[in-house]
């Protein structure tokens, strides 16, 4: 049975603002958003990296009413505003009861305020002082099950929790609810918050791009100057349905998915990423391969590289063998923009899939000759006839998608 | 224009049977499958005092801990020790069900894949590390207890230790997680995406799931009663369970000894309270009619029920609600198991045990009893397996059900392997 | 009685802080005003969160049979609950 899945909605709190036209602007004219993060709670050291994209506490009230968010977490609020910005710019209703609709997001650090004010008010006073508020949303799913309550989205809900490959986890595990016919339309997306317990243990694990030698602190992919990526926090929603399903509401899709593939490397260590390119190599050409299309067709590649130094080596690798040694078709990294996590991969996916500018990738100045690869530096890219998004995640799962414009 | 393909579905998806080949279990009971299954056909419980965590000043002092060990590391690699718990849990539930399925420990060479479900990953581990940081006793070191914290740490271990090439994926939807993963995962294999999946889930006790569940006042301080008149709320636990799910020609050309056929998932979400069931049980009916659907079997060739059975008034309730949405009138002479009664609530992971626990029922034709449950509550439209097991028919079919915070549903459809294929 | 309408202020203080009730006022809460369903619409984990809220401010131990509808079907219900409580609770401060 052939059932296409486009994407036909989406939406976004970032540290851009609201919806998926800031940053749109941001990647259009290259221009991060980071801020400094309270490194006074305890969590970070002495030198160590200082920025990060936060959302800051922007005005949801308009699309999560103040007795609706009452009290979810801060993923629940940036998830349930994102998936109403979504299901409104696909024209759908924003909350009717419909067991047709799945909702399927990734999260890579979960509840993370919530569960450390939990703990913190335990150790500190005792386990008469946890409070149930808290603890009703110290679960990954939290965010999911508030989206399916505010929206009425009563078809399956599954988090998936695949740190940096989680965007492209979640687009394949809601586009295969809607092609086993389980669902017509699923709320598909990415959720993160960033309290500084997260961004510590980050940099404690020396993730994070940090400034040197007079270089400042900044993602740069691909570049030989690269050591760490700036970690941010977002949600990002995007509403897949039926092909047919939507051409019959006459709605026009922003792109349509083709294929979604995973593999595994298993060479990675437990927070990094290994060398195993010829697994991921065979996965790559595999999803190439389901979506009818060889690498000679790829009309570019939104690349997950975010300025970490195995990561992108990674990433470099793969694509250059992928490729099969030739030349590479545009690889953007939209990361150097929206930062690590949040769901910038997926807004930026989504942009470029209609055809966006991009401009040159931030932060890059220095090809590193170790990659045999210079990302995007501006200008007009191809028609998105066959775009390929790739996420290598720390731990070792890599997951592609391809999709075209509509 | 071929048909489109997503996430571990080939562009022509099969329709292939499978079955289960190999289990692994680690419980309160102990570190692997006999001393689990001794326990369910006796009804005996592993719940009782624990140490895992300090809880002199918590409402309640019950809990299914994991007994100290493993005492035989065969097949465990080196650095096992250094590993989280819920790490330990998932890998040496790994090694014994890959054993158990006769096949090597590595999978490099197979079209594999690991489909793993968890609420709470390295919790404990990053609770210890918090504890260090606020002491100011940490300055950084003390990190490496945070490198399992991830959800998706037992997982990718499991998934790096059998060298699997295939998709990995972790799934997070509370007490319905390893259900879904094993759904997820039966599907890919079902659908010709993977030959073998590895799947189940791995959860370890902590201060904080401890405190938020007394918090919502849903923790009996006596070992939980599913189903019973004098039911207080739930017990927690902790450990792992895995499943190796194999296409059947495969399974049966090598030879293999199958332990069960899987044959439907379903997950449904009840949309309507982050910590409360839906009253009527709308949610869970759905989750085990889209399973019986996807088995292409109606509930009247249901032999059996594994429940959720949490032992919460609300939840326990619930769920016989939705029994008697799906099953009727038969609900009141189709057996019902309480694996919880003996391991505890095992959050994320619960799904995963009490599918090797319906599985080890259906291969011994028998569904094991509940401990120390008392009186079953009049109120309640079920026939739990009590003091005593009970014998199954031949052929038998048992459903398992999941169902989790935030209305997350997950049913697994399961039959005894009759040899031979139809 | 003038105590009592300090427990009762303190309770509906509590109620507005420890629910995130914003944009509420504590006075705005009738003494005899349904806390749950048609009145201020609170649910269980609401009364679960003022539970955890009055045991710290009122230095009690509100068990678990304790919290039911009728206990908590008011302010003016809550506020002699407690009331009761701590007269009972004679020796002082008392947690697990």
């Amino acid at each position: 049975m052939n059932r296409g899945v486009v994407i036909t909605g989406g939406g976004a709190v970032t540290p851009f603002g609201l919806g998926l036209e800031p940053v749109a602007e941001a990647l259009r004219t290259s221009s991060p958003r980071f801020v400094e993060v309270d490194r006074g709670t305890g969590y970070h050291g002495s030198c160590g990296a200082r920025l990060a994209g936060l959302v800051g506490a922007p005005d949801l009230s308009s699309w999560l009413p103040v007795a609706v968010g009452r009290r979810m977490s801060p993923p629940s609020r940036l998830a349930v505003t994102a998936a109403r910005m979504a299901l409104r710019s696909a024209g759908l209703p924003e909350e009717r009861t419909d067991q047709e609709t799945a909702v399927v997001l990734a999260t890579a650090f979960g509840p993370a305020s919530f569960s450390e004010r939990l703990y913190r008010s335990v150790v500190k006073d005792g386990p008469e002082s946890a409070s149930p508020f808290l603890f009703a949303e110290c679960v990954a799913n939290a965010p999911a099950a508030q989206v399916a309550i505010t929206c009425g989205a009563a078809g399956p809900n599954i988090t998936t929790v695949q740190r940096e490959a989680g965007a492209l986890v979640a687009l394949g595990r809601g586009a295969a609810e809607i092609t086993s016919g389980r669902v017509v339309r699923a709320l598909v997306g990415v959720v993160d918050e960033l309290p500084p317990v997260a961004h510590g243990v980050l940099d404690r694990f020396r993730a994070l791009a940090r400034e040197r030698a007079g270089l400042p602190e900044a993602p740069r992919p691909f570049d030989r100057r690269r050591n760490g990526f700036v970690a941010s926090e977002g949600a990002t929603v995007l509403v897949l349905e039926e092909e047919r399903a939507a051409r019959d509401r006459g709605v026009r899709p922003l792109a349509r998915l083709r294929a979604v593939g995973t593999a595994f490397d298993a060479s990675a260590s437990r927070v990094g990423w290994g060398t195993g390119v010829e697994p991921l190599r065979r996965g790559l050409l595999r999803v190439l391969d389901r979506a009818d299309r060889g690498p000679r067709d790829v009309s570019f590649v939104v690349s997950g590289a975010s300025g970490s130094v195995a990561g992108d080596r990674l990433e470099a690798k793969l694509l250059c063998a992928a490729f099969g040694g030739g030349p590479l078709p545009p690889v953007l990294a939209p990361k150097s923009v929206t930062g690590e996590y949040g769901g910038g991969l997926l807004a930026s996916l989504t942009i470029a899939c209609e055809s966006r500018p991009f401009g040159p990738t931030a932060g890059f100045r220095e090809a590193d000759p170790d990659l045999g690869l210079t990302p995007h530096m501006g200008g007009p890219l191809p028609s998105p006839r066959a775009v390929v998004a790739s996420s290598l995640a720390a731990g070792g799962a890599a997951v592609w998608a391809v999709l075209e414009a509509p | 224009m071929p048909d489109v393909a997503y996430g571990d579905t080939p562009a022509h998806a099969r329709n292939h049977r499978v079955v289960v080949t190999g289990l692994g279990a680690v419980s309160a009971l102990g570190w692997g499958v006999p001393p689990l299954w001794e326990a369910l056909l006796g009804g005996r419980s592993g719940l009782g005092p624990f140490s895992r965590i300090d809880h002199s000043r918590q409402r309640t002092h019950i809990a299914g801990q994991v007994p100290e060990g493993p005492s035989r590391r065969l097949g465990l690699p080196r650095g096992f020790s250094r590993l989280s718990v819920a790490e330990q849990f998932a890998l040496f539930a790994t090694v014994e069900a890959v054993g158990d399925a006769g096949l090597p420990q590595c999978f490099s060479a197979l079209e594999a894949g690991v489909f793993f479900g968890t609420s709470t990953g390295g919790l404990l581990e990053s609770e210890r590390y918090l504890d260090q940081v606020w002491s100011r006793k940490s300055n950084g070191r003390g990190i490496g207890l945070m490198a399992g914290h991830q959800l998706n740490a037992p997982g990718d271990t499991v998934a790096r230790h059998l060298r699997v090439a295939g998709p990995v994926e972790t799934i997070s939807s509370a007490c319905a997680s390893a259900a879904i993963a094993v759904t997820v995962a039966f599907r890919a294999v079902r659908e010709g995406g993977v030959e073998v999946a590895i799947t189940g889930g791995a959860d370890c006790l902590s201060t904080t799931t401890y405190s938020g569940f007394n918090s919502l006042r849903l923790v009996d301080d006596h070992p939980c009663r599913p189903f019973g008149a004098n039911r207080g709320g739930l017990s927690l636990g902790e450990g792992g369970a895995v499943l190796v799910l194999e296409r059947a020609e495969r399974a049966l050309t090598r030879g293999a000894r199958i332990r069960a056929e899987v044959l439907g998932g379903g997950v449904s979400c009840d949309a309507s309270h982050m910590t409360a069931p839906h009253p009527e049980g709308e949610g869970a009916a759905r989750a085990l009619l889209a399973a019986l659907r996807d088995a292409g079997i109606g509930p009247e060739a249901v032999d059996f029920i594994n429940a959720h059975g949490t032992g919460t008034f609300l939840s326990d309730a619930s769920e016989c609600a939705a029994f008697a949405r799906v099953f009727g009138e038969r609900v009141r002479t189709l057996p019902v198991s309480a694996t919880k009664s003996i391991v505890g609530h095992l959050l994320g992971s619960a799904g995963a045990i009490e599918a090797v626990a319906t599985i080890l029922c259906l291969e011994a034709g028998v569904a094991h009893a509940s401990a120390g449950l008392g009186r079953v509550d009049p109120a309640l439209a079920v026939d739990l397996v009590d003091c005593a097991p009970r014998r199954l028919e031949a052929g038998s079919t048992g459903v398992s059900t999941s169902l989790g915070f935030g209305g997350a549903n997950a049913a697994l459809v399961f039959a005894r392997w009759a040899s031979g294929l139809a | 009685m003038s105590e009592q309408n300090g427990t009762r202020s303190t309770i509906k203080r509590l109620i507005v802080k420890s629910l995130n009730l914003d944009g509420m006022t504590p006075e705005s809460i009738q003494d005899d005003q349904p806390l749950f369903g048609q009145g201020l619409g609170l649910d269980s984990v609401d009364a679960l969160e003022l539970v955890v809220a009055l045991e710290k401010e009122f230095c009690v131990r509100i068990e678990s049979e304790e919290i039911d509808r009728k206990v908590f079907a008011s302010v003016a219900h809550l506020a002699a609950f407690v009331d009761t409580l701590r007269t009972s609770t004679a020796s002082g401060p008392h947690h697990a």
